[in-house]
């Protein structure tokens, strides 16, 4: 609890604190916070969205009734539709071109890109590739034709599924396990953590490693707020927050490797594609950028594509 | 001692006759003006929420809706004829139909005063007729009437699952098994009493009134099949069809579509002297009968009901909603967790909590604020969310039959058209066994967790 | 129903009908295009569920004019009448409270969203705020703007395009409910004060939905 005189921020966000990596990543920044800033700062981790769900926390964060929240990049898209590239198929080649695309001069740009919203990107938070799993065997995209995919709500996420012939559905993520298991979705991509965690891999066929997508998180906070801070203060604050980044990051793939080998454990099917076969996902995927070209800029792209180059 | 000063404006604000929405509401709203920096916003923000962001509360209007032209569509009066016909001969029978009547309605409909209103205003005139005292038939009615929320579907059952983010589906799964025993177990103490007291026994129609009466009621009794079917799907035949909201919206429109056009108890294909036509008689009744003036009242009364129990869930999100962001159960948890409860007696305050909670309040707000505040001990000392929840279901049925609050109470007291304390009086018996019942579910949790497990997979627990 | 039914009330009373009934012929109908047509109505959730925000809300002002809210009477109908009537001005001076705090609350919430300044001060509106950020830009998740809202483009988003509908629309039943909740707390609290009503809260209304139901019982 906080003792009078603190500064009270207010971390609210949407997963367990200690399995989920961004869960683990806020334990971690409350723990060095309350330690390092005793007397100055004092944080408060709201988790599970026990206070405010994914849709509402930046809508709380704008009046004021919440410091920090580190919603998934496609919350992000009603704000600047730029960060509709993170949501694009087959965009980046792995976590690593991802990480060096949001340090690039382009993805840092995106930290600012929000300010006259009055939110300010302070860290990319990882989680990892995306796969795809449903109640059939997906080897090539026709396999997936026909099927209801659960997707977080994103346009281009259902241009996604709709591209490869998938009917995509909205619906509340405590009903997503029982309604795999019962058909009344027939799939979903997730992170190999968000599977292993949700346990989706008890109640599908298998799971595809199609990496065609990622999940990142978005530390922010609001304009107002981190202006009203001392330098000191928020300058420390913002210290401990980058240290916190650079470790948990570094660990990310690490943790979904372990997912991984969970789910595997744990007697999950786990499917690989040759080459040829991964390209045929691309195939059918890949024309979604067309759509969202305007929205996410050219010169975006590129700089995901040259971030894909440095890393291979 | 906030939190002390928190709940005691609720109840002094409820006892000077203020709604038990407003209750909530203002006292959170002060609370939040004295104790916290949120923005008076974030309350509305938050009452806005309780829709936006709780698909499952969705579910709510659509059952209430489904009830509603299932009771006036003359779903009721069929159903307990089949009733009669199955059970009427034993010792006791026309009371043991009653129940059964109670329990088939129950399957029907999420809420239990309706079940009473539904059932309770046909049998307990009957019993009085065939002989029984007015007490005894209300104090069976009152009883049977609360298994409304226990077997599925269930309006409570639906507002814990929000509350607490568990499946919804998982909830009705586990309500069957407890919803049976408790169905059997008011039946059995009935058979005993009707015994020792020697009280009359129907004559057997025969078996071709059990077929006829069950042909009859068949319409109604397929929702059952519907809603079960269309949220779990058949094993080895087909996958569940829809969600548990979809699923009473679903139920909705077959409730609509039996009253108007099948039973014809409503709607343009009944005409003033109460003749039921043909479909080819008056075939523009395909249109007419979503306008038309029956159909009209069953959306209005549904909805006003919508309306005034949806307002107590808001408000009572309103106030979880302030007790989160001051971190109530969370200090709640590390004070009851040092003090060194175990399961049982945590098990033991939490039906207290709600025994007394349920004097005073509507039961699905007050699940609104207790099961939060409960939840996270519960899961610290490893008990099964499912379990909790059906545990606190049973304690609000028991609080709908102690006054001084207790809505099976004003109903019966309504149906029976005898003053509320005689109710009381002659629920108690009964009570008795919702007691003995009570202890059984809370401490044997397969009673509860059984069939969920056997059909969804163990519960998943997150933290 | 006893009561003669004013003009308002069958407005009110054909809201609540309507938007509980278009519910639900939305959500089946979601459920059909799935089977049968094997697509989806994308933003058919996100739409019922404002409706459903929408018909509770308005509904809440009804059920105050109509005393339908519920409530507790065991200490009501013990009490002298004389006393009754000073705890119901008290119990009615509580909702004037609490929906004139709702609809300063409500207004703030919903100003931003709609372009408009929010409220000084933090029990009582001490005039606006001069320097804000607008959220006319924040969009809903599903639902698509209407032709006939493209207007609010210039309105609030400094005429760029919509590609969903502006939150400012959903969320404006919050101030204008907890204004009508306000309006209607006002009335009654005239109504106890001159002695045509003494009490806020369903009383024996139990009662009358059961002679209803008998009579429609009777009927059949
Ligand atoms: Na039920
Ligand atoms: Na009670």
């Amino acid at each position: 609890a906080c003792d009078d005189g603190e500064m009270v921020i207010k971390f609210s966000h949407v997963t367990n604190t200690d399995k989920h990596p961004k869960g683990i990543a806020a334990s971690l920044l409350e723990e060095r916070v309350n330690a390092e800033m005793n007397g100055k700062a004092c944080m408060e981790v709201f988790p599970n969205s026990t206070l405010y769900n994914d849709n509402k926390v930046l809508e709380a964060m704008l009046q004021g009734d919440v410091q920090l929240a580190a919603p998934s990049l496609s919350k992000f898209e009603t704000f600047t539709k730029q960060f509709r590239i993170f949501d694009l198929p087959f965009m980046f080649a792995n976590v690593e071109a991802v990480d060096t695309f949001q340090n690039s001069d382009a993805g840092q740009a995106m930290l600012d890109s929000m300010q006259k919203r009055g939110l300010q990107g302070l860290e990319f938070w990882h989680n990892g590739m995306k796969q795809m799993s449903a109640s059939k065997p997906l080897i090539t995209p026709a396999d997936a034709s026909g099927l209801k995919f659960r997707v977080q709500p994103s346009d281009v996420l259902v241009a996604q599924m709709e591209a490869i012939g998938g009917s995509p559905q909205k619906m509340a993520f405590s009903e997503v396990y029982g309604a795999l298991q019962q058909g009344v979705v027939d799939g979903q991509e997730n992170t190999w953590s968000n599977i292993f965690g949700k346990k989706f891999f008890e109640v599908q066929d298998g799971i595809t490693e199609t990496n065609h997508g990622i999940i990142d998180y978005l530390v922010v906070t609001s304009v107002d707020w981190l202006d009203s801070l001392d330098a000191d203060v928020r300058d420390q604050f913002l210290t401990i927050l980058d240290e916190v980044t650079q470790v948990r990051n570094a660990e990310s793939t690490q943790t979904n490797e372990a997912a991984k080998a969970d789910i595997i454990a744990a007697g999950g099917e786990i499917r690989q594609l040759t080459d040829e076969q991964r390209q045929a996902w691309i195939d059918a995927m890949k024309p979604v950028w067309t759509k969202f070209e305007g929205d996410v800029g050219k010169e975006n792209i590129e700089a995901a594509q040259k971030a894909n180059a440095m890393v291979n | 001692m906030e939190i002390a000063l928190l709940f005691g404006m609720v109840i002094g604000l409820m006892l000077i006759g203020v709604p038990i929405a407003m209750s909530l509401g203002l006292s959170s709203i002060l609370f939040l003006l004295w104790f916290s920096d949120s923005s008076m916003a974030s309350i509305a923000q938050t009452l806005f929420e309780a829709f936006e962001g709780h698909f499952t509360l969705l579910a709510i209007p659509f059952f209430i809706l489904a009830s509603s032209f299932m009771s006036t569509g003359g779903v009721a009066q069929r159903i307990i004829r089949f009733s009669i016909a199955c059970v009427g001969h034993f010792r006791g029978g026309l009371a043991i139909a009653g129940v059964f009547a109670c329990m088939m309605f129950a399957a029907l409909s999420g809420s239990s005063p309706a079940t009473v209103v539904a059932i309770g205003t046909i049998v307990i005139a009957a019993m009085k007729q065939a002989g029984y005292t007015k007490e005894f038939a209300a104090g069976v009615i009152c009883n049977a009437g609360t298994l409304g929320i226990l077997i599925p579907p269930s309006i409570v059952m639906v507002v814990y699952a929000a509350a607490v983010e568990v499946s919804v589906g998982r909830m009705f799964l586990a309500g069957v098994i407890p919803g049976l025993m408790a169905g059997l177990m008011l039946m059995i103490a009935i058979y005993v009493m009707a015994r020792i007291k020697d009280m009359p026994a129907g004559e057997f129609a025969g078996f071709g009134e059990i077929f006829a009466a069950f042909r009859d009621a068949a319409w109604g009794l397929l929702l059952i099949v519907i809603i079960m079917i269309g949220i779990y799907g058949i094993p080895g035949v087909t996958g569940a069809i829809f969600t548990p909201t979809e699923a009473a919206a679903v139920a909705s429109m077959y409730a609509f579509f039996v009253a108007c056009f099948i039973y014809r108890d409503m709607g343009p294909l009944r005409t003033k002297d109460g003749e039921r036509l043909a479909l080819y008689q008056n075939p523009k009744a395909i249109v007419t009968a979503f306008f038309h003036k029956d159909t009209r009242q069953t959306l209005f009364d549904a909805g006003k009901l919508t309306v005034t129990l949806m307002f107590v869930i808001a408000n009572a999100l309103i106030l979880k909603h302030v007790l989160t962001d001051e971190q109530i159960p969370q200090k709640l948890t590390q004070m009851l967790l040092d003090a060194g409860f175990g399961p049982v007696m945590f098990l033991v305050i939490v039906n207290i909590i709600l025994l007394i909670g349920g004097q005073f309040m509507e039961p699905s707000g007050l699940l609104v604020i207790v099961a939060p505040l409960v939840f996270p001990i519960a899961i610290e000392l490893g008990i099964d969310p499912i379990h909790l929840g059906i545990i606190m279901v049973v304690n609000m049925e028991i609080g709908m039959i102690t006054p001084p609050v207790g809505l099976n109470l004003f109903v019966t007291s309504g149906v029976a058209n005898m003053p509320m304390m005689a109710v009381v009086k002659a629920a108690l018996p009964f009570l008795a066994v919702l007691f003995v019942f009570l202890i059984m579910v809370t401490y044997i949790p397969a009673i509860s967790t059984f069939l969920p497990n056997l059909v969804m997979g163990p519960e998943l627990i997150v933290n | 129903m006893t009561e003669d039914r004013s003009f308002f009330d069958t407005i009110e009373e054909t809201i609540i009908s309507v938007l509980l009934g278009l519910m639900t012929i939305l959500t089946f109908a979601n459920v059909v295009a799935r089977y049968v047509f094997n697509s989806n109505i994308l933003w058919a959730l996100e739409l019922t569920v404002f409706m459903f925000a929408w018909l509770v809300l308005l509904g809440a002002s009804y059920a105050v004019k109509k005393t339908a809210h519920l409530g507790v009477d065991a200490i009501l109908n013990l009490v002298s009448p004389a006393t009754r009537r000073i705890l119901g001005l008290m119990a009615a001076f509580a909702c004037v409270s609490f929906a004139f705090l709702m609809f300063k609350g409500a207004w703030d919430y919903w100003a931003n969203f709609a372009n408009l300044p929010q409220t000084e001060g933090r029990w009582f509106p001490l005039g606006f705020e001069e320097s804000f950020r607008g959220k006319g830009w924040y969009e809903v998740n599903d639902i698509p703007v209407p032709e006939a809202m493209k207007f609010l483009e210039g309105l609030l988003n400094d005429g760029d395009e919509y590609e969903k509908m502006p939150r400012a629309v959903p969320y404006m039943v919050l101030p204008l409910s907890m204004g009508l909740l306000l309006f209607r707390t006002l009335q009654v609290t005239w109504k106890i004060y001159t002695g045509e009503k003494d009490m806020l809260i369903v009383s024996h209304e139990a009662e009358e939905a059961v002679e209803e139901a008998a009579q429609q019982a009777k009927g059949t």
